[in-house]
């Protein structure tokens, strides 16, 4: 794996903001011994605090602590660099010493955004739930463009199995970034979790207008789904089922259910097979191909 | 590759085709009427550097990306979009999942 390529990705995963550790801390790794952060100029920082944070991920700890003082030696007063000390500290520290931390932090200056998420996220896994909500609306009135922050928020709720708060929380994500259809999964997913599945088909065949439509491809027959446009078209079927088998549903945002109920789990169905019987790689066939087809082939009612 | 080859080909014909006119420049200085007019095979040196240049930047040029948003999200995951790594959380079993042998004398 050469340097060039451990670089690559390194700045995919901060792109696309994943959480892989193991992999940023194997290739950060290998950057540093060849200290060639230095070369990199800007971008050099952000992946020796990338490396930071995912050998505190990895438990090396000695890692981390080294890659702290060279950040923290070139940026002397930096309010990044007191969020890592932050990060850091929770680590190993009891939680209350990094709360104390943090609170001298936000006496001084209020609206530091990273360290008041730091403060709600050590709330949040200390298990005072009620005062990790209480402060992460406060956090979302001052910052209400704070996508990650709803997005916590809703998670929160989830955990606590209220759905419809969730549900609230995720409807502002929706309007912060309209276009993104893994948000408008997760708000599907979380409307048919709280029952209300007039309103969840209408998100799931959204998600599949979002991902699936692409008018200068072939006829819609003739493609096969692929991502999360699976998912969207199994929570289609999901919920043509359950209102198939509840008359009388009451939808608590007052949606009416779709009147076509039948085309649309034939529309389902056909996808998903079409979707499971494209063959891999070297011809092998989709795992799970024979439970899907059982599965799809049962009837409505 | 061969947009490469015809970007250094247009760049050398241009350097060409500019230290020629110095050097007729200074011929004509040095007869004594510098208003000649430029010969006509250097004039076609650098048309010629300049079709072979535009011919080498659009060859060279990296592959096109799509521009709409739907495309961008077909290469995402959930667990990228789902991340919230301002929120996450940094005490977690990973200390004693990975840490190598040595470490683990605490």
């Amino acid at each position: 794996m050469s340097l060039q390529s451990a670089l690559e990705r390194l700045a995919t995963y901060r792109a696309n903001n994943t959480r892989a550790s193991q992999d940023i801390f194997r290739n950060g790794l290998l950057a540093l011994q060849k200290s060639s952060f230095k070369k990199l100029g800007d971008d050099g920082w952000a992946c020796l605090e990338q490396l930071t944070l995912a050998s505190i991920d990895v438990g090396r700890l000695d890692i981390a602590d080294q890659c702290l003082q060279l950040i923290a030696d070139k940026f002397p007063n930096s309010p990044r660099v007191d969020c890592l000390i932050g990060i850091r500290m929770e680590a190993t520290e009891p939680p209350e010493t990094a709360l104390k931390y943090y609170a001298d932090i936000l006496e001084a200056d209020s609206a530091n955004v990273a360290i008041w998420k730091r403060r709600i996220s050590v709330l949040r896994r200390t298990g005072k739930v009620e005062k990790a909500v209480n402060e992460l609306v406060q956090f979302l009135d001052t910052f209400y463009t704070d996508v990650e922050g709803w997005l916590e928020l809703a998670d929160i709720y989830a955990s606590c199995n209220q759905y419809d708060h969730s549900l609230q929380a995720l409807s502002h994500v929706l309007l912060l970034t309209p276009q993104n259809p893994f948000y408008v999964l997760q708000a599907a997913e979380t409307a048919y979790t709280s029952e209300d599945f007039p309103l969840a088909i209408k998100m799931f065949l959204t998600v599949v207008d979002m991902t699936d439509a692409d008018d200068s491809e072939q006829l819609l027959q003739e493609s096969t789904p692929l991502g999360i446009t699976v998912r969207a078209w199994f929570g289609v079927k999901l919920c043509t089922r359950r209102i198939a088998q509840n008359a009388n549903l009451k939808s608590l945002s007052n949606t009416s259910a779709p009147k076509n109920l039948e085309l649309l789990d034939e529309l389902a169905t056909e996808r998903l097979r079409v979707a499971y019987s494209s063959s891999g790689q070297k011809g092998e066939i989709a795992k799970g191909r024979q439970e899907v087809f059982a599965w799809v082939a049962t009837p409505l009612v | 590759m061969i947009g490469k080859l015809f970007l250094t080909l247009a760049t050398l014909a241009l350097l060409h085709a500019a230290y020629s006119t110095y050097e007729h420049l200074s011929l004509l200085k040095a007869l004594g009427k510098p208003e000649g007019s430029l010969p006509l095979d250097i004039v076609y040196e650098s048309i010629l550097a300049l079709i072979l240049g535009l011919l080498g930047a659009s060859l060279n040029a990296p592959p096109l990306k799509d521009i709409t948003w739907a495309s961008e999200m077909k290469k995402r995951t959930i667990d990228g979009m789902d991340s919230r790594l301002g929120f996450a959380h940094y005490k977690s079993r990973g200390k004693f999942l990975f840490a190598s042998p040595r470490d683990s004398k605490s």
